[in-house]
């Protein structure tokens, strides 16, 4: 997974570098200084780091544990922000997440999340005005 | 100058000052605590309700709270693995591989006791350093600021990894960050760059999504994975009792601790680096002092050092960065841009009149910072064994309430979504990272200090060509910088 993981990295920093040296040649001499200097030593070193790791003998590594789930839970949590607004996201992420991630007991579920919004509530919203829009769910049905 | 230090400390003792004070700390502990909450976010939100107040209680209050923000930053960096404030985030690195090892207590004591040395030698460099500071301040022009920041740089990547490749992977790290800052509308000729017509990209990225996305996510999905606590199987016991451990390890190391601390108030006293990038240097120096490379390897894994040096240069800033406010009108930070509006609201101009006629407003503050810092850490020490017991809960209770913090506190810094994908995109970054066993030290401070050296690099290009690289203190800095690259193959040739 290490080899993989610096392989699929340095790869992600060797394109970016690409794509900034590509674009920055567009540009005014001032806009242009910075990002080339730094981009074309990043590409040359992230060329070197890729043939360092492909050069190198693979070495038995340890299965890593399988990180879809935590990914799913938090990309879901984020839709659920974007849908439903901060306040009912919370709320509705916190519950859901202690009672089937967590296998948590309903008493304990309901008052870590009453808990958990309240703090929310109370501060962000209450006490500091954060504006909290309301979900995008809400303006397609023209509740907002 | 006694006579004034003491006018000082009774100015700060009057029940009035005295009482805004604590007000301020009680707001500062919280902002500190809750991450995306900044220190400097909070001075402007408070500016507005010191028109009414005596310029003594007023500093009081907006220091006591600014004072504090760094020291309470540390411990969710500290407990979570989620930095509270933005210059807060080198005491993850190795404060959250301690709280991993069962060692949460002493690394919070650590952290704290690191804080409140820092916090005084700064109030000290403060009270010092106001007479003669002008030359040091003049001495360090554009070429000189940038060279500074590739000296932090050098040190970072050359000390993030094993070997030559480690050193590669560190400068790689620190080029992308270099490389990000530049996102966003250029300051000079106003051309956006790399924002993919996107609105929310023309100002950049912002530090906190990316900071919380590339610390805590990664040790979110180790928490989930694990499926035990954030202590996991440290023997019961040992999590809670260790505070007083910490406080003994700043003793071991106390020149350390005073060597970060003077490098956190030089930083703070140049205008324009800024404290996130003090913590850094500071770490970088933490790292440096170590003997063999076997000693080094332990940075990273939860060395006490690596929480020390950081703790005491977050804090100490706070004096170096008041001393060219104060003294020129000249702001260190944001924060203390934001300060200095307070000035000016109370009718106080910064400059020789602050060292003569209102001197001793001006060590006002600096007892405000030393006061404020020994309550909040007398505070703390209360409450922490507690605190670090929060380490034992089972981490599927703590992992949606960390996750609700990490979203909050990534939207908190512009209020758009596009801070929660920033906090993503970086989390899956940081992932990678760590699952290759990158550093991620060198990527955050490339990312700092980017539009800084940018600016610096053009300044000093446009005023004079390239005969800014020959100027005296350039090429001290430039010398500084080889030797901390050659340094470590330095000490492998030497032991063989």
């Amino acid at each position: 997974m290490a080899r993989k993981a610096s392989l699929a990295l340095a790869v992600l920093i060797l394109l970016a570098a690409g794509y900034a040296v590509f674009a920055a040649k567009g540009w005014q001499w001032k806009a242009a200084l910075f990002p080339l200097a730094i981009g074309i030593p990043l590409f040359c070193l992230a060329a070197i780091e890729i043939a360092w790791t492909l050069a190198a003998k693979e070495a038995p590594e340890e299965p890593a544990p399988n990180p879809a789930l935590p990914w799913a839970w938090m990309i879901a949590f984020l839709a659920l922000i974007v849908l439903l607004g901060f306040p009912i996201a919370v709320a509705v992420f916190m519950l859901v997440y202690l009672k089937a991630q967590a296998k948590e007991g309903w008493l304990f579920s309901i008052v870590l999340t009453a808990a958990v919004w309240g703090a929310f509530y109370g501060l962000f919203d209450m006490m500091l005005h954060l504006p909290f829009p309301a979900g995008w769910l809400f303006e397609w049905l023209g509740l907002a | 100058m006694l006579e004034a230090l003491w006018e000082g400390l009774l100015l700060v003792l009057q029940w009035k000052a005295f009482g805004f004070m604590l007000l301020g700390i009680g707001l500062g502990f919280w902002v500190g605590l809750l991450p995306g909450l900044g220190g400097a976010t909070t001075l402007a939100l408070m500016l507005p309700f010191i028109y009414t107040m005596q310029p003594v209680e007023a500093f009081a209050f907006l220091l006591g709270m600014h004072a504090v923000v760094a020291t309470t930053g540390d411990i969710t960096s500290v407990l979570f693995g989620l930095p509270g404030e933005a210059t807060s985030a080198a005491t993850v690195v190795d404060g959250y591989a301690m709280t991993k090892k069962g060692e949460a207590g002493r690394a919070l004591g650590a952290a704290l006791a690191s804080s409140l040395v820092g916090a005084i030698v700064g109030a000290v460099a403060l009270a010092a350093a106001i007479p003669v500071v002008r030359p040091l301040v003049l001495t360090f022009g554009s070429p000189e600021l940038f060279m500074l920041a590739i000296v932090g740089l050098a040190f970072i990547a050359s000390l993030s990894g094993e070997g030559t490749r480690g050193m590669v992977r560190g400068f790689i790290a620190a080029g992308l960050g270099l490389l990000l800052a530049t996102v966003g509308q250029d300051p000079q000729a106003g051309v956006a760059r790399f924002t993919f017509d996107t609105l929310y990209l023309w100002q950049g990225l912002d530090l906190v999504p990316v900071l919380v996305g590339i610390f805590a996510i990664p040790e979110i999905i180790d928490l989930f994975v694990r499926g035990n606590s954030i202590a996991g199987n440290a023997p019961p016991g040992k999590v809670a009792k260790g505070a007083w451990e910490g406080v003994k390890d700043t003793y071991r190391h106390f020149w350390l601790t005073i060597r970060c601390s003077l490098i956190g108030t030089f930083i703070g006293i140049m205008p324009g680096l800024g404290g996130s990038v003090a913590q850094w240097m500071a770490y970088g120096h933490a790292a440096q002092s170590a003997k063999t490379p076997e000693e080094r390897k332990q940075f990273g894994q939860g060395d006490v050092r690596g929480v020390l040096g950081p703790g005491a240069a977050n804090n100490s800033k706070e004096g170096g960065s008041l001393i060219p406010t104060v003294a020129f009108g000249v702001p260190g930070s944001t924060s203390m841009a934001i300060l200095l509006g307070g000035f000016l609201l109370l009718g106080l101009i910064p400059g020789p009149d602050m060292l003569t006629k209102h001197v001793a407003v001006t060590y006002s503050m600096v007892w405000t910072i030393v006061i404020a810092n020994v309550i909040t850490v007398a505070v703390c020490f209360l409450f922490l064994d507690r605190l670090a017991g929060i380490t034992e809960v089972k981490g599927h209770r703590l992992i949606p309430v960390i996750l609700v913090l990490v979203y909050i506190g990534s939207y908190t810094s512009n209020s758009h979504y596009g801070d929660l994908l920033v906090t993503l995109f970086f989390g899956g970054m940081g992932y990678l990272m760590v699952r290759a066993g990158w550093a991620r030290a060198p990527f955050v401070l490339g990312l700092v200090l980017g539009k800084i050296a940018e600016n610096y690099l053009y300044i000093s290009t446009a005023r004079y060509d390239a005969a800014w690289l020959t100027r005296p203190v350039v090429l001290v800095l430039i010398a500084i910088a080889l030797a901390v690259i050659a340094y470590p193959f330095f000490q492998a040739r030497r032991r063989g």
